[in-house]
């Protein structure tokens, strides 16, 4: 089957990203949000497009092409429509299984459902529908537009046609797929939750500022953001939500950092509050000490 | 003879067929917008009416077929059978090293496109997309490849190769190979033509002043400098390109910027050129932005003619000499504005415009005077007839 309609449910960072990726390769694409949350959904993809002009990554033309393929919705029935499914979800396995299952009764029995899920296991959601073969695992990381790997995970059931399928979506994308077996919180989010955990214990018994473990580990390393800022970005309480998941698998090696809980207590989420680890702009820029102390 | 030209791009597509008797255009069309619900087929005989219809198009062959369904049809179409087109000449437009000259198309002419989609990312993987989908619905009619770089295989080494390690050359092939060939090809023999010369004798500098614009010396019928490079980026001024820039500043200008490769890639390639300067990539908002007195339309326009002057006086030098100068493509056609600035500055050459002759369009014209040392000539383009001649020339 041709693949041209691509329906994203969830329009968090993640899902707004494929969102924004997908459409950008000529896919037609349909965001969902169960709640009125993601209602200004077009308008941050919007923002994230209005960043890349800025610094000429696109043209005027391209943005608006990009935005005339993406539409938002809350009506589910719009799913009858799509040729393939991509989950973005909060990593809740109870909002995941209501939702796959009603997308599974939904969508044409021929169509492929990814889950970009990190952290559940996609043998564990193939079970809760009818279409358990062709239900693959394809984590994205954020930022989706720019980071150029992808995660692929086979569920025990999960068939080489889904597979396929979900191969070539994400080297449409211009993603090197890497094939990885199922395990929770795949490659990125169990390396990167136990990097960002350790630099938040080193600001939190006061080893160093937030923004010089950022800058340490960035100039030692070649990274482009530092931990703290990639979780800033991230949100807190996703992160949170990663090590808590990690955890129940894992054990102990994912207690979280005390100092994440009392951020979010806080109403410290990173990026989307201006406030996290370090401190933002309304432009998303990360702001100087200087700056930053007037924020604070 | 019938020969169907074909220019297969990413979601788009233009054709031709000649009839090669007497180079006559039976039918000309194209097809926008392949790989959507809503693409738009233009299609038009020579002598009857244009016809327009919008459908699914979905993918090359299908979009193919199309074409062929109106060359056929029985109200709009100009031959009873696909059976009576006898070869298709696709446009190709990176042949790397392995092409100097157009070829039959077969297994291994494939095999090669396909390695050379890295040198041309836009654009080859389209033209081998329109090989394959042509293939598969004339599996037995012939098909040729025509490159765009293969006119510009006869420059020596001391003009293609980059004061670079020699070792990058060697590696991966990073040299200049130049774009516009069969244009350029076209409207030298052209001007050797009109002046009643052999083009074996003739320096000729071409200027292919389109949207890509690109300028070529051509000693005795061959290119010996191109001003387009690895890519089509380097060179003169264009629409959205930078042209020729100083490969410091695009190091200082990605730090201070904080840009990763895709957006100086994208800056230099989409906004830059005339739109960087003026706000606008066609010449003729900039000319509208000169006769309303806008400063950055002028600059603009006095970057590009000067541009091109310096290529020009390069060429002169490269050649030690010229015989002739020709403007070609949209720009180097329609703006008699930009010539009459040009020639007014290379007095050296010894060049008299004849200007009622350079107000003219649409046809091949001599716009130098008589006893004009070097000959100046406006001669429209047809890349499409050059494939096809190659398609015939190899097929028959």
């Amino acid at each position: 089957m041709d693949i041209r309609r691509v329906a994203v449910l969830g329009a968090g960072r993640l899902g707004r990203g494929i969102a924004e990726t997908a459409a950008g390769k000529g896919y037609d694409v349909v965001l969902f949000s169960q709640g009125a949350g993601g209602a200004d959904a077009v308008a941050r993809i919007e923002k994230s497009l209005d960043r890349k002009l800025a610094k000429w990554g696109i043209t005027e033309s391209e943005k608006r092409l990009i935005l005339g393929r993406i539409s938002y919705t809350q009506d589910l029935r719009e799913l009858s429509n799509a040729d393939l499914l991509i989950e973005a979800t909060l990593d809740h396995m109870h909002i995941k299984r209501e939702l796959l299952q009603t997308a599974d009764q939904l969508c044409r029995p021929e169509v492929v459902f990814i889950s970009a899920s990190s952290t559940k296991k996609v043998t564990d959601l193939a079970n809760e529908i009818s279409r358990g073969d062709m239900l693959v695992g394809l984590h994205f990381i954020p930022p989706v537009p720019d980071v150029a790997v992808a995660e692929l995970v086979r569920g025990a059931r999960t068939g080489d046609h889904a597979v396929e399928v979900a191969k070539a979506f994400a080297q449409r994308l211009g993603k090197t797929v890497v094939e990885i077996a199922e395990s929770s919180g795949l490659v990125n989010p169990r390396t990167l939750v136990a990097m960002i955990n350790e630099a938040a214990y080193l600001v939190d018994e006061g080893v160093c500022e937030a923004a010089d473990v950022d800058l340490i580990l960035k100039s030692s390393w070649g990274m482009k953001q530092g931990p703290l800022e990639m979780a800033d970005r991230l949100g807190l309480d996703l992160v949170l939500n990663w090590m808590e998941q990690l955890q129940m698998t894992f054990g102990p090696r994912y207690a979280p950092c005390p100092i994440l809980r009392r951020y979010i207590r806080e109403g410290r989420l990173g990026v989307k509050t201006r406030l996290g680890f370090l401190a933002y702009s309304e432009d998303d820029a990360v702001l100087t000490d200087d700056e930053g102390d007037k924020e604070d | 003879m019938n020969i169907f030209v074909l220019n297969c791009g990413s979601s788009s597509l233009k054709y031709k067929l000649y009839a090669m008797e007497n180079e006559q255009v039976l039918a000309e069309g194209r097809v926008e917008r392949i790989g959507q619900e809503n693409a738009i087929i233009t299609h038009q005989s020579t002598g009857k009416e244009k016809v327009s219809n919008t459908m699914p198009i979905l993918e090359h062959t299908v979009a193919i077929r199309e074409c062929l369904n109106l060359l056929t049809h029985a109200e709009h179409g100009v031959i009873k059978n696909v059976n009576e087109i006898d070869a298709v000449g696709h446009r190709v437009v990176h042949g790397g090293e392995s092409f100097s000259d157009s070829v039959l198309i077969n297994e291994r002419t494939k095999e090669i496109l396909d390695s050379l989609a890295e040198l041309a990312p836009l654009h080859n993987p389209a033209n081998v997309t329109g090989i394959r989908a042509a293939e598969k619905i004339m599996p037995k009619t012939p098909q040729v490849a025509v490159f765009d770089t293969a006119f510009h295989s006869t420059i020596p080494p001391h003009a293609f190769l980059y004061a670079i390690p020699y070792s990058v050359y060697q590696r991966h092939k990073v040299r200049r190979y130049g774009f516009h060939g069969t244009s350029h090809k076209y409207v030298s023999q052209r001007a050797a033509e009109m002046m009643g010369r052999d083009i074996a004798d003739l320096k000729i500098i071409s200027c292919h002043l389109g949207n890509g614009a690109s300028i070529a010396a051509i000693e005795g019928g061959k290119s010996v400098d191109t001003s387009m490079g690895f890519t089509p980026l380097e060179g003169l001024m264009m629409g959205t390109r930078s042209g020729d820039i100083d490969p410091g500043a695009i190091f200082y200008i990605m730090k201070k910027e904080g840009l990763s490769l895709h957006e100086i890639d994208s800056m230099l390639n989409k906004h830059s050129g005339l739109y960087g300067i003026a706000g606008v990539s066609d010449m003729r908002d900039i000319e509208k932005g000169i006769e309303e007195d806008d400063k950055l339309a002028k600059v603009a326009f006095n970057i590009y003619e000067y541009r091109i002057r310096k290529y020009i006086g390069s060429y002169v030098a490269a050649m030690n000499g010229v015989d002739a100068i020709v403007f070609t493509a949209g720009i180097g056609e329609n703006t008699p504005a930009l010539r009459t600035k040009l020639i007014s500055h290379l007095p050296y050459l010894g060049i008299s415009m004849n200007e009622e002759n350079n107000k003219k369009r649409g046809e091949d014209i001599e716009i130098s005077t008589p006893d004009s040392k070097v000959k100046v000539f406006v001669i429209p383009t047809d890349e499409e007839l050059v494939i096809a001649r190659d398609t015939a020339s190899l097929t028959s």
